[in-house]
This record gives C-alpha cells, sequence and structure tokens, in this order.
C-alpha cells in the first residue's frame, strides 16, 4: 500500500470549495501555473455577493433616468452634425429627428433623485441608491455590447466579471455553485459568452439556473434511480475511487471523491434553494411573483436566497429592452416586469441586513438614442435606437452611497458632459466593492497579463462609495 | 538557496549556473521590457536592456545600466534593490513586485559576465548527437536528464494498462475487452508495433486527431454572435479526418489550408481546406458594420496563425509594439496583410456525382422545352390562333430597348466591372450604405425611360443578384433610391414599376424570421423614388433570378448631353446590387413586361423568324400552359449543386485589397498602408517571391524557419504527456516557459522534418518510446519530487477530453456509431440548453437511430449555446483557438455522469448486453469492469461491487435495472475518464 500522498492535504481544500474553488489552496496552484499569486482580496470588501440585474436590450434611459425636457421642445427637428460627430448607428440615420421624453418625471426621497413615473417602486428606495447617468460604452451593437460589459472585450472569449471574482475570491458554500446566471425575456444576445470563463479554467464558468427542467443540468436522480440506489451508487463509485487512489496516487482522484459528495449535496441544496414554499406571503408578494412561474421577479427573490447561502455573484438577464419601436409600450411593458421586483431587492436585503454585504447593480449594455427610430421598410416608429454615448446605471448597497446621482449628459441626453464613468470603470468599481483591485487581479496568458478591465487607465468611481 | 529555488521555479533545473535564455531572459522581459525594450514609443529614461550593447551602456540617467561582471558597478541592480521608491525598478505605480529569487537571479547574471544569448525558439532547430545512442531517442533524452537528477524511469506500464493508453491516445476509443485480451496475451516480440502500425491505419485515428487540430482551428457549426446562424462547414472538418488519416504532410496540410485556393490548378479538397480561416466568427446582429467585423476577422486569423504555426503571441502587437517580443505594431500588420487579399465565397464542391445530375438537368430542361408545343391542349391547331393572338398583343406591349453601357463607374467599395454582354458585375467588400455613379452618355435623344434588369451571377452570394452577404436575405440587394442629374441638375422621374412589384415583402430582420412575408407591400421599384431612404427596391437572392424595374423619366432626356445616375443602397446592413444592366428606351409605351430582354427585342423589332423563342415564351406563359408549363419553369429555377463549404478565394489582381494599420488596433483609426512582409527577426520571405498568403504559408516550412516545427511537436507532445516539453503551448516568445528538454525538443523538430513531416511517424515514434511506455503510477517520491512530471519519470495521468469520455461511455455500452463525416449531430441534452436564454434559437431535434450516437466529433457545435457535457469537460465552443485545454474536475461534472440521459442509456444499454453476454453475477461485475476499465477487476474490486448488488437487491432492484445501476456507477469511476 501507498503511503498518503503529501500533496493530497492542499488538494482537498481545493477540493472541498471547487465548485467556485478554494482561496488559498486553488490560488497555490494557479500561482504556480499561471504566475498569479493573489487569491485573499487586495483590500477590506464591502460586499461578499454581487447580484446584477442586467437589462439586456438596453432600457431606454431617457424614459426612465435622465429627465430631458429640451428633447420635447425640439421634437421632430434633428441634431446638429456637431454633436453627432461620427457615431455610427444600428438602424437610423444619424440625421433623424429628436423625440421627447414619452413619460412624466418627478423628484423622490430625500435625495430627490429624478425618476420617471415609470418606476413608482423605484422610487421608494431611491436614497439607497448611486443613479450613475452618465455611462458610457464602445459598442453600439448588443451581442458585443453585452460581451463588453460583462467581460471588457466586445468579442467572445475573455472570463466575465463574475468569473474574474470568483477567480479571484473562492467561494462561500460548497452546496452551490459560486456564480450563477438567472434569465428572463427573450433570448440573451450575447449568449453563453457573457458568463463565460474565457482562458479561465471552466470551473468559474457561470452556472446557469433554468426555468425549465432541472434548475441546475442533471441536477435531479433521473426517476429510474432511487434516491438509495443514487447514495449508495455515489458511495460505490467513492470506494472504488479510493481504492484507486491508492494505486495510482493521483491527487486528482480525491478531488473527483469530493466532487462526488458535492454534487450529492447539490442534488438538496438546489431543489432547496428552489423552494419559495419558505418564503412567508408577505415577501412574495412584496416581489410580486408567483412562486410557480419563473419570471424576473422569482429570479430576484431566489438571487436573495442564494446570497444568503452563500453564492458570490449572480446574474439575472432581463432581455426585452430592445425599443426600435414604441419605446414608450417597451418602457411600460419592462417596467411592469421588473420595477417592483427590482425595488423589492433592495427592500428585502435590507430588511435582513444583508444590503451592506450584498452589490446590487442595474443596468444594461447602452443607452437609447434621443432620436428618433423609423422605418417604412421594417414597420417601425416612435423606437429608439442604440446609444453608446449615455446610458444610466444604478448601483446599491454593499460598498456604494445611496442617494447619489451622478453624472449629467448634455440637455438632449446625446453626450455625457459631467463625470463620465465607461464601461471599465463600472468594473473596477464593481471588483473594488468585492475587495479586489481591478489592476492586481490579472491572469497570464498567451504572453499577457489580462485583466478584466482591459489595458486603458480606468478608475473606481469613488465619488458613489460609502 | 538560488539554485534550488530556479529550480523550483522553472521546473527544469539543473544547470549550476544562471542561464540567460532559461533564466535571465523570462524576468527581463515580464519586468523590463516594457519601458525598456525595442518598442520606442514605450521606451523610458533612454534605456533599452533588450540588447547587449545599450544594456551595457548608459540611458538618461548617465550611469551605466550593466557593467558585465560587476553588478556592484551597474546601476541595473542598484535600481533594482534600492530603498528609495523614487529610484526602484520596476516603478511601485506599475504595480509590478520583482521576486527577490528573480533579482538574485539579475545579480548573479550580471556577476558572471552578463551574456546575452539568441532566444532558443528564434534559431532554427539543431539535432544534437543522442546523449546514449543506444536508446531510442527520446529515451536517450529523457533517461539522460533523469539520471542527472538522480532519478529513474519507471517500470513500464502494464500491459491493460498500456493497451488502453495507446488506444485512446491514437484513436480516442477504449479497446473492446477482445482487442485488449489480444494484444495482452499477444506473445511476439512486436506485438506492441503491430499494434501501433493498425491503430495508426484506423480510420478513427483521424477522428481522434481532427478534433485537437479543430480547437486549433475554432471550429463550430454556427456564425457565432447575437444570431448565431447555422453555417455549412462540415465539409472542412471531414477534409481535416481525411487528411490527417492519408497522413497527409504537415506541410501540405498546412499550405492547403492556408492558401489551398492559391496552389497551381486547386483541386476541390484544396478549397475545402481553406475553410481553416473560414471559421472565424460573422455577427450578423441588426445594424453591425460589417466591415468593422470583418476587420475583427482579420485580427482572429493572425492571432491563430501565430498560435497554431507560430507559437507567437503576434496579437500582443494590434495595439502597439509587442512588450516583450521583437514584433513590431507594423509587423502585425503586415502580417495581415499577407493574409488580407481573399474574398469570401461559399464553395459548392464538385463531383463527378453532382456534374453528370446537372447535365441530366440541363437535359431534362432542353426535353421539357421541346416538348412543350406537344402539350397544348387542342393541339396545334388550337395552338396556332393563340399563339398569335399573343404576338399582337405582346408586340404592341413591346417595346426597343437599348442597351447604354456607362462610360464611368463609381462606388463606395464594391467593384464593378463591365461585362460584354452589357452587365455590370460587382465584387468585392460591401458596406451598409453604398452608392453607385454610373454616368451614362449616348446619341440618344427623346429618352423616356430607364430600365435596370437585375440578374444571378454564379460568382455572387447565393447567385444573386445581390452582394448581400449576411443578415439579410443573402445574395439580394436594396435599391434605397435612384437619382439622375443632368449637368449637375436634379432629372424627375414620374413613376416606376417593377416585375416583382406582386411579390410580397421579405424585408424583416432576416435572422429571427428567415425570409417570412410580410403583409402589405411597402417596398417596390417607385419606393425607390420617393425619397424615403427606408423604403426602396428589394429583390431577393438564388438561382436563376431575373428581374426588372423601369423608371419613367417625367420629361425626355437627351443621353448626348450625359447622365449621371446614382444608386444608393442602404439598410441595417449591406444591400448593393452585384449584377445588373441598364438599358434606355425612347418610345411612349415603356413598361416592364417581365419577358427576357431578347424576347421583347423580338417583340419591339417584329422579327418572326425567332419563332421558337417566342414560341416558347407564349407556351410558358399562357394561361392554359400554366399546368403544362409547370415542370419547366421549375426546373429551370433549381440546379443541382454541390455540397456548399465556406472556403478562401484570393483576389483577382485587379482588385486587390489595401491593409492598413490601425492606430492603437481600433477599426475607426486605419493609418497609412503597409505592405504585406514577416517580422524581420525571422528569416525572411523568399527573394522574388511574390508577398502573398502561399508565399507565406511556403515560408512557414522553409528549413530555417526557427518556430513551425518545433512549435508542432511540442503540440503533439503535449497530447501524450499532458504537458508540452515547452508548458506555453501558445507562446515560444521570451515570456514562454523555456524547454524541459529543449534538446529533445530540437532533435525532434528536426526529425519531424526530416521525415517529410509526417504527423503518423512522429505519433509512432512518441508511442513506441519508454517513456511513453512507462507506468504512470504517482509514488510518493515522483509526487514530492516532481507534481507536474516534467522530467518524465512516469506516464502521464490526465483527465480525458469531453469528446473522448462520451464516446467512451457509448463504446463500452456497445452503443457507439462509426459512422463517419457528413453534417453535425443533435444527441440528446437537456432542452433549456438551447430552449433558453440564447438569442439565436436553435432547433435541437435530437437526431435518431445511429447519429444519436456518433462520435462527439461530429455534434453539431452552436457557439452561442454549445454542448452542455461538453463545455462542463472544457470543451472549447469554437469562439476562440486554443492550444491547450485547461482541465477542471467539479460537481457538474459528477452530475452529468450520474444523471445525464445520455450516459443514462449508456448504462442501460450495457445492462442489456452484459446481461445476454455473462452468465453470473461475477461474471457481469468482470464484464462491466473490463468494458469501462479496459483491465480486469482486482478482488476487492468485485467486492465492492457485489456488495452494492446485494444491497440493491434488497431494495428489490433486479435484472436489467441493477445491471444499470452498476454499470452506472462504473462509467462514473474516475479511472473510466482518465488518461491510463
Amino acid at each position: 500500500m501507498t503511503a498518503p500522498n503529501p500533496n493530497l492535504t492542499r488538494r482537498h481544500f481545493f477540493q472541498d470549495c471547487a465548485i467556485g474553488t478554494g482561496k488559498m489552496a486553488l490560488a497555490s496552484l494557479l500561482a504556480r501555473e499561471n504566475g498569479f499569486a493573489a487569491a485573499a482580496p487586495h483590500h477590506s470588501p464591502k460586499a461578499k455577493a454581487v447580484i446584477h440585474l442586467f437589462m439586456a436590450g438596453a432600457p431606454s434611459q431617457l424614459e426612465l433616468f435622465d429627465h430631458k425636457p429640451m428633447l420635447t421642445r425640439y421634437e421632430g427637428k434633428p441634431l446638429p452634425p456637431s454633436i453627432i460627430g461620427g457615431q455610427r448607428y444600428a438602424f437610423i440615420r444619424p440625421d433623424a429627428a429628436v423625440l421627447g421624453p414619452q413619460y412624466k418625471f418627478a423628484k423622490h426621497g430625500q435625495c430627490g433623485a429624478e425618476l420617471s413615473e415609470m418606476l413608482p417602486h423605484l422610487a421608494t428606495v431611491v436614497d439607497d441608491l448611486a443613479i450613475v447617468k452618465s455611462c458610457r460604452t464602445t459598442q453600439f451593437n448588443h451581442a458585443p455590447g453585452q460581451i463588453y460589459l460583462n467581460t471588457g472585450f466586445s468579442q467572445p472569449g475573455r472570463p466575465s466579471m463574475g468569473s474574474w471574482v470568483t477567480y479571484g475570491l473562492g467561494s462561500e458554500t460548497s452546496d452551490l455553485p459560486s456564480f450563477v446566471v438567472m434569465s428572463t425575456g427573450s433570448g440573451i444576445s450575447g449568449g453563453a459568452a457573457c458568463w463565460s470563463s474565457g482562458f479561465l479554467p471552466g470551473v468559474y464558468s457561470g452556472t446557469r439556473f433554468r426555468n425549465t427542467g432541472d434548475p441546475i443540468l442533471n441536477v435531479s436522480t433521473p426517476p429510474e434511480i432511487t434516491p438509495s440506489t443514487q447514495r449508495d451508487t455515489i458511495d460505490l463509485i467513492n470506494a472504488m475511487n479510493q481504492r484507486r487512489l491508492q494505486v495510482d496516487g493521483d491527487a486528482d482522484t480525491s478531488t473527483r471523491i469530493a466532487n462526488y459528495e458535492m454534487a450529492y449535496r447539490l442534488q438538496t441544496s438546489a431543489p432547496e434553494l428552489m423552494d419559495l414554499g419558505q418564503e412567508t406571503p408577505e415577501t412574495i408578494a412584496l416581489y410580486g411573483c408567483d412562486p410557480a412561474q419563473p419570471s424576473f421577479a422569482r429570479a430576484c427573490l431566489l438571487a436573495r436566497r442564494m446570497v444568503e447561502r452563500g453564492v458570490r455573484f449572480i446574474n439575472i438577464y432581463h432581455e426585452g429592452w430592445d425599443a426600435h419601436s414604441d419605446v414608450a409600450g417597451n418602457v411600460k411593458k419592462n417596467c411592469a416586469a421588473t420595477d417592483q421586483a427590482s425595488a423589492a431587492l433592495v427592500k428585502d436585503l435590507k430588511l435582513r441586513g444583508l444590503l451592506d454585504s450584498t452589490l446590487v447593480v442595474w443596468g444594461g449594455e447602452f443607452g437609447r438614442t434621443p432620436m428618433v427610430e423609423a422605418s417604412v421598410s421594417l414597420g417601425r416608429s416612435m423606437g429608439r435606437d442604440h446609444h453608446p454615448q449615455a446610458f444610466t446605471t444604478w448601483l446599491a448597497g454593499g460598498g456604494i452611497r445611496g442617494g447619489v446621482t451622478l453624472g449629467a449628459t448634455d440637455e438632449m441626453g446625446f453626450n455625457v458632459v459631467e463625470d463620465e464613468v465607461h464601461v471599465p470603470d463600472l468594473q473596477a468599481t464593481i471588483l473594488h466593492c468585492l475587495g479586489l483591485d481591478h489592476e492586481r487581479l490579472t491572469f497570464r496568458r498567451a504572453g499577457l497579463d489580462f485583466k478584466l478591465t482591459g489595458v486603458e487607465p480606468c478608475r473606481v468611481i469613488k465619488e458613489i462609495l460609502a | 538557496m538560488l539554485l534550488l529555488a530556479l529550480a523550483l521555479s522553472t521546473g527544469a533545473p539543473s544547470a549550476q549556473t544562471v542561464d540567460f535564455n532559461r533564466d535571465v531572459r523570462p524576468v527581463l522581459a515580464q519586468y523590463c521590457f516594457a519601458c525598456h525594450g525595442m518598442d520606442e514609443h514605450s521606451r523610458k529614461g533612454k534605456l533599452r536592456l533588450d540588447l547587449s550593447e545599450t544594456a551595457y551602456g548608459s540611458g538618461k540617467s548617465g550611469a551605466t545600466a550593466i557593467v558585465p561582471g560587476a553588478p556592484e558597478k551597474s546601476e541595473l541592480i542598484h535600481r533594482l534593490f534600492s530603498a528609495d521608491e523614487e529610484e526602484l525598478m520596476p516603478p511601485p505605480h506599475t504595480k509590478k513586485v520583482m521576486p527577490e529569487a528573480e533579482r538574485a537571479i539579475l545579480k548573479t547574471w550580471i556577476a558572471s559576465g552578463a551574456q546575452y544569448e539568441p532566444h532558443w525558439a528564434y534559431s532554427p532547430p539543431r539535432q544534437t548527437p543522442l546523449p546514449k545512442p543506444n536508446l531510442h531517442p527520446i529515451d536517450a533524452f529523457v533517461q539522460a536528464r533523469l539520471e542527472r537528477e538522480g532519478l529513474k524511469p519507471s517500470p513500464e506500464a502494464d500491459r491493460y494498462e498500456l493497451v488502453r493508453r495507446v488506444y485512446l491516445d491514437l484513436i480516442g476509443l477504449l479497446p473492446t475487452p477482445a482487442q485488449a485480451d489480444a494484444f495482452v496475451h499477444d506473445t511476439s516480440p512486436h506485438a506492441y508495433e503491430t499494434l501501433v502500425d493498425s491503430l495508426l491505419a484506423s480510420p478513427h485515428y483521424g477522428e481522434r486527431w481532427a478534433r485537437r487540430w479543430l480547437d486549433l482551428a475554432r471550429y463550430a457549426d454556427t456564425n457565432g454572435f447575437e444570431k448565431d446562424r447555422p453555417r455549412t462547414i462540415w465539409p472542412y472538418r471531414d477534409w481535416v479526418v481525411r487528411a490527417l488519416n492519408a497522413d497527409l504532410p504537415f506541410d501540405q496540410f498546412s499550405i492547403r489550408q492556408l492558401a489551398g485556393d492559391m496552389l497551381p490548378n486547386p483541386t476541390p479538397d484544396d478549397l475545402i481546406a481553406t475553410g481553416f480561416h473560414r471559421n472565424t466568427m460573422l455577427n450578423e446582429e441588426g445594424g453591425i458594420d460589417p466591415n468593422e467585423y470583418r476587420f475583427y476577422s482579420m485580427v482572429d486569423r493572425v492571432a491563430v496563425t501565430g498560435t497554431a504555426w507560430m507559437g507567437l503571441t503576434l496579437n500582443c502587437a494590434q495595439c502597439h509594439t509587442h512588450k516583450y517580443d521583437p514584433i513590431l505594431h507594423t509587423d502585425y500588420y503586415s502580417v495581415m496583410a499577407l493574409l488580407n487579399n481573399a474574398d469570401e465565397p461559399t464553395y459548392a464542391i464538385p463531383t463527378p456525382q453532382i456534374e453528370a445530375q446537372q447535365q441530366a438537368h440541363r437535359e431534362r430542361i432542353a426535353r421539357l422545352e421541346a416538348e412543350l408545343p406537344t402539350k397544348f391542349p387542342g393541339g396545334p391547331d388550337a395552338m396556332e390562333p393563340r399563339y398569335q393572338e399573343w404576338l399582337t398583343s405582346e408586340r404592341a406591349r413591346a417595346s426597343h430597348w437599348e442597351i447604354v453601357r456607362p462610360s464611368e463607374m463609381q462606388t463606395t467599395l464594391p467593384r464593378l466591372e463591365l461585362q460584354p454582354d452589357g452587365f455590370i458585375l460587382g465584387s468585392g467588400d460591401i458596406s451598409k450604405s453604398d452608392v453607385y455613379d454610373l454616368r451614362l452618355q449616348a446619341p440618344i435623344q427623346n429618352v423616356r425611360a430607364l430600365r435596370i434588369e437585375v440578374a444571378s451571377h454564379p460568382s455572387l452570394p447565393n447567385d444573386g443578384p445581390g452582394l448581400t452577404n449576411y443578415e439579410g436575405p443573402i445574395g439580394g440587394f436594396f435599391l434605397s433610391e435612384l437619382q439622375g442629374r443632368q449637368n449637375g441638375e436634379p432629372i424627375a422621374f414620374s413613376h416606376a414599376e417593377a416585375t416583382n412589384d406582386a411579390e410580397p415583402d421579405r424585408i424583416s430582420d432576416a435572422a429571427k424570421a428567415p425570409a417570412k412575408p410580410k403583409p402589405g407591400k411597402t417596398n417596390n421599384a417607385s419606393a425607390a423614388l420617393d425619397g424615403e431612404m427606408s423604403s426602396g427596391w428589394q429583390v431577393l437572392g438564388g438561382y436563376a433570378v431575373a428581374h426588372s424595374a423601369v423608371f419613367h423619366f417625367a420629361e425626355p432626356v437627351d443621353l448626348g448631353a450625359g447622365l449621371d445616375l446614382k444608386l444608393l443602397f442602404e439598410k441595417h446592413f449591406a444591400c448593393p446590387l452585384g449584377h445588373f444592366r441598364i438599358s434606355v428606351n425612347t418610345s411612349d409605351h415603356a413598361t416592364a413586361t417581365g419577358h427576357p430582354a431578347e424576347v421583347e427585342a423580338a417583340l419591339a423589332a417584329g422579327d418572326l423568324s425567332q419563332r421558337d423563342l417566342l414560341l416558347l415564351r407564349f407556351l410558358e406563359t399562357a394561361p392554359e400552359m400554366e399546368k403544362a408549363a409547370a415542370p419547366l419553369l421549375t426546373a429551370r429555377k433549381t440546379l443541382p449543386r454541390g455540397q456548399p463549404t465556406l472556403v478562401l478565394r484570393e483576389r483577382p489582381a485587379t482588385n486587390p485589397r489595401s491593409t492598413r494599420r490601425y492606430h492603437r488596433g481600433e477599426y475607426l483609426s486605419p493609418k497609412e498602408e503597409v505592405t504585406p512582409a514577416v517580422p524581420a527577426f525571422l528569416p525572411p520571405l523568399p527573394d522574388g517571391a511574390p508577398a502573398n498568403r502561399l508565399t507565406f504559408a511556403h515560408w512557414l516550412f522553409a528549413p530555417e524557419n526557427p518556430l513551425t516545427a518545433r512549435v508542432t511537436v511540442n503540440r503533439q507532445w503535449q497530447a501524450f504527456f499532458g504537458r508540452g516539453l515547452v508548458r506555453t503551448l501558445e507562446d515560444f516568445g521570451y515570456q514562454s516557459e523555456a524547454p524541459s528538454h529543449p534538446e529533445l525538443l530540437d532533435w525532434l523538430a528536426v526529425e519531424f522534418r526530416n521525415q517529410g513531416w509526417s504527423m503518423k511517424k512522429l505519433h509512432r515514434l512518441i508511442v513506441t518510446s519508454a517513456t511513453y511506455k512507462q507506468s504512470s503510477r504517482i509514488t510518493p517520491a515522483l509526487a514530492e519530487r516532481d507534481r507536474e512530471n516534467v522530467l518524465l519519470a512516469r506516464a502521464s495521468r490526465f483527465r480525458l477530453d469531453a469528446e473522448i469520455i462520451r464516446d467512451s461511455a457509448l463504446q463500452a455500452a456497445g452503443l457507439l456509431s462509426t459512422k463517419m463525416g457528413g453534417p453535425g449531430v443533435y444527441p440528446p441534452q437537456p432542452a433549456s440548453v438551447t430552449s433558453e436564454g440564447t438569442y439565436g434559437k436553435v432547433d435541437w431535434k435530437t437526431s435518431e437511430g445511429e447519429d444519436r450516437y456518433r462520435r462527439s466529433l461530429y455534434t453539431f457545435i452552436k457557439r452561442t449555446a454549445p454542448f452542455a457535457m461538453a463545455t462542463t469537460f472544457d470543451a472549447p465552443t469554437g469562439e476562440a483557438c486554443l492550444a491547450r485545454r485547461e482541465i477542471s474536475n467539479s460537481p457538474l461534472q459528477a452530475l452529468t455522469l450520474l444523471n445525464d440521459s445520455m450516459f443514462l442509456e449508456a448504462a442501460q444499454g450495457m445492462a442489456k448486453q452484459v446481461m445476454a453476454e455473462s452468465p453470473d453475477d461475477p461474471a457481469r461485475m468482470q464484464n462491466i469492469i473490463r468494458r469501462c476499465l479496459t483491465r480486469p477487476a482486482a478482488p476487492d474490486e468485485l467486492a465492492l461491487l457485489a456488495g452494492f448488488v446485494a444491497k440493491q437487491r434488497t431494495t428489490g432492484l433486479e435484472g436489467e435495472a441493477l445491471w444499470t445501476a452498476v454499470s452506472r456507477a462504473v462509467l462514473n469511476l474516475d479511472e473510466a475518464i482518465t488518461h491510463p
């Protein structure tokens, strides 16, 4: 018989946290393999978890957050070319006429932030939010825009924010994946590239929680197999693997053994997580969800439950904001699906004392044009095209100062004129709240030290930090 | 202490001194070259440390950076160890901190003379004499090294382990128990070599090795990005399999993929092979700039070429001169220029069968035409009066059209070429807003109407007549506006009509709702006159499309004074015309008759001598012939076509594409034009040869090229040992890890070339070495000494690739289909993988019959929603080139093997077979173990299984359900999914 492998101890630690991977153990493994040394946070974190409410398709900031009465005054007239510059658009010609805001705005909360009448629920938590009206991106198409916001690069292949974070911080749970992805609405343009681990090992990929079938793929024992046989099977597999470990001495075998145990725990913890019967009727009503039906609201409630259970990074995609036609109707419909639950999430986290350690981010991949989109051949009217120059994102909770509005656009809502926040600034800020320095969270590949925020200088948005 | 630290950091240590290439340059590259390297623009303090002559000199500060032999006098050492933050290098603000060991390396190096040496990978490989001439060459190098390290090789693996390993490595499949036994009991001295040769000759060899190559080729069956529509490029995948099975020498294999279209008299296979660089993604999202994404495709092609053949991170020079390697920003675009002169057509693969079918089709059309008069109801007597009637009415409708050939043609982007028949043929790149300016001048007065005929042409996407090649209806066009000017003054049109005005619109976003007609006609010829860019005249693409639009002038025009015609094509996708002809008409009744031009000409001229032509046209269109003519009309719209696949086609000399440098790598910042070339630090392209893709492809295999052979053998080595001799498969530059066995790497590289770049010979060489045949058991001593198995004192254990895991399970169950080639198949997977969350939905109709059980190589690869099991086990999505897969070990993998329906199906299949084959419990258990693990089970393992069986029986599990449970457990064993 072989003596125990001296590497086992280290690997054991790794395996115990293998779904997100353990902090120190994996760090030392990767440090050796990739020249990356840090693993614990770089500084003391405010947030332990992130819930990113990704408003895919790009909501109209002009109907929700960025009130521009001038657009009504100039409705029907084109913007001067000096404002437009060389911007390319997806569908419209740059000289299209402007379109006034479709909804009324009012000031809310102690902070007096201006919100549209389409966000009555958000208005009740506005003092907890930092609203950034001066976001801008480099991308004007959905897939590249979404992939850029998630991975810092406009084409598939780079690790997503959730992957970087779990790579950098490891997992707080051994019963659930540490990076979870949910989606409602129609399909996501950026696809799996939005939560891919890119060139990081596959364990850092976001795990989809699905609306149909198993919430996690294959988390249910097949109907042909009884629960007791499942348990016995895992015991048999592990006993056989344990025996083989003695022969081959391969530490990966022992990781495998631990992963079967964890898989077994997942089979229980995932259904337990999904069981909203444990929630009070008040909570269900707060979110306004039907526990039996997949919806954005249900995903928000599940996200809170995940945070309680130690999940690190949660993406909820709500796709449907792409208002090329009838922007008023689009905003109304999507606010009906998201406003109450987004506000409820903030309230609920606060109620449970989790908001301070949970960062909530709400926003899309770009904004929408002050100009109207209309097309005879496509049958479109009263819409807005994609607008990379300005859009609004709000953040709340862990590390964020509430009641702040940052940045401003010009009076036509076209360009940012104050406190511009580029996508990498947003990313750096999210990492910062988690205790990570975006410049030090790197991965060596093909001769380069890659980082989420890319090579251009960027900054943490200090103005909105608590 | 220093030497020990070194040993650990490189994993390949034993030299007693610091080696520049192995130890020093990586440190300088990582910490110094970014500011003190070859990039002039980012150089700080006027100091350059990558060359000895400048490093021995001084920078701005005046102090001498390196004084060989005198670290205490060297400013570099002073700066590295300085306590003053102002002086310290690397500067604290860069957040680069040079560890103690690395600083010590530089100090030792300077103390010992600070000798610079050329980078090992940039000098051609040479074979050194074998250190142990009696041994297999691989063993000679490996064992000499082990000896120096005081280690011994492991004993040979047992026969079961060996047969399992060599099957998995060479063909990616398991040996059946019978195949394993045949080898184990073969006592002939050459049993192993015989086995190796038979595996190398197996058609499954190509399937196994194709998968690895396709990782580099970023092969997938969809376009990627939002819509992620399917594409047909599987003939390329099948070509790779065929080429590997035929042992097409690697130089030929590569040259065909990079430039097969440029070979003299290229064969269909040569063209199919160019699919390699057509595996780039295609963004078809509404409103993208197609040339921006074409640029990204080129960026990808340069990077992939660098990775796959050169082991260079060329991509690092896209935005600026390489921070570490001697690759200039301009070098990057010069390499791009070598690759950037191709069009990207879809190629219909010709075969003798297809040609025969086409011939038969043409004959059928001729026959149908000839027979048409005999089909007239009532016979010739009834036909003739109706024909005369038709002639009278159509002659009255017809009018004389004069073809006008433009005297000048200018466009925003496409190239227009006048054909002998007066048609204008477009080619080249297109944009979302293309404008054609055509000058018409002819001594024709009183012109009242202008006709644009459009017709299909085989050179166009989907046969044209338009140039649309993504997102919109492929091969269609959309004429937003038509404008005329004479002497600078606008010429008014009164109205227009087109022969397809009655067709429903198919203008909607083609990918979401492929070519669904929309009610209500808004797009027709007159929409090209309405001043509204979003409406226009549209014709959809396809074979044998022919339409025309007639535009009527408000006032007659004298063409003698010239007419400047402007055609504007603008949509959210690029949509210019590709094949069209312009004619004018002076009569008072010009109209779009719908007759072919030659028919209308004969009618207008009253040329009744062309009776055959006219009669045929009459018969095709006569209401009473509707049924009889239908087969002919349908036949004309269809043609048997070869299987399409995506290829490259070098542009004609008349229309080369220029390549520019892009400032900071940004598409919106094109700068000066660059000339095609290879980086200066590598051997030059041959004198006198044109600097193009083909020359470049040949150059990769020139004897003086230091990279290609090394990079290739290293990648092959990694497949067998889990780790390359150079760990960084994709990077042989200054930042790469030095080779663990440099002499072996070079020996193999030269041998590979000398053996005619034969992959099979290389693989044979590797698997017949004792090094390969060692046991993979990790003793505690070896685990302690060399966990990563750098020194190769044992064979390597690593988890198998996703595809092999799935194929093995199916094979062990007796379900695997060995059918080769063809379109991607859809094995079972949970429905939510493709039904949820992705924008470009795919209809994952689970394949029936044997296609459920094909080798994973043939699984349809959808980039935005890849096959779930494959992703869980680290298979790539085809979105980026991958030289080396990560190997992860996760609970999700356990869930897949335990609960995925396909693995359950495999367990059920196995149970059935095992019950039929084996009479009792022990035999059945042994059978299952043999099928999954190759080796027989040990008694204690059988006891574990027996305990499980007994317990399950107490719960009432019996028969097939029981043996399914046992099979399922064994399929989940670590050993079942591990390279032994």
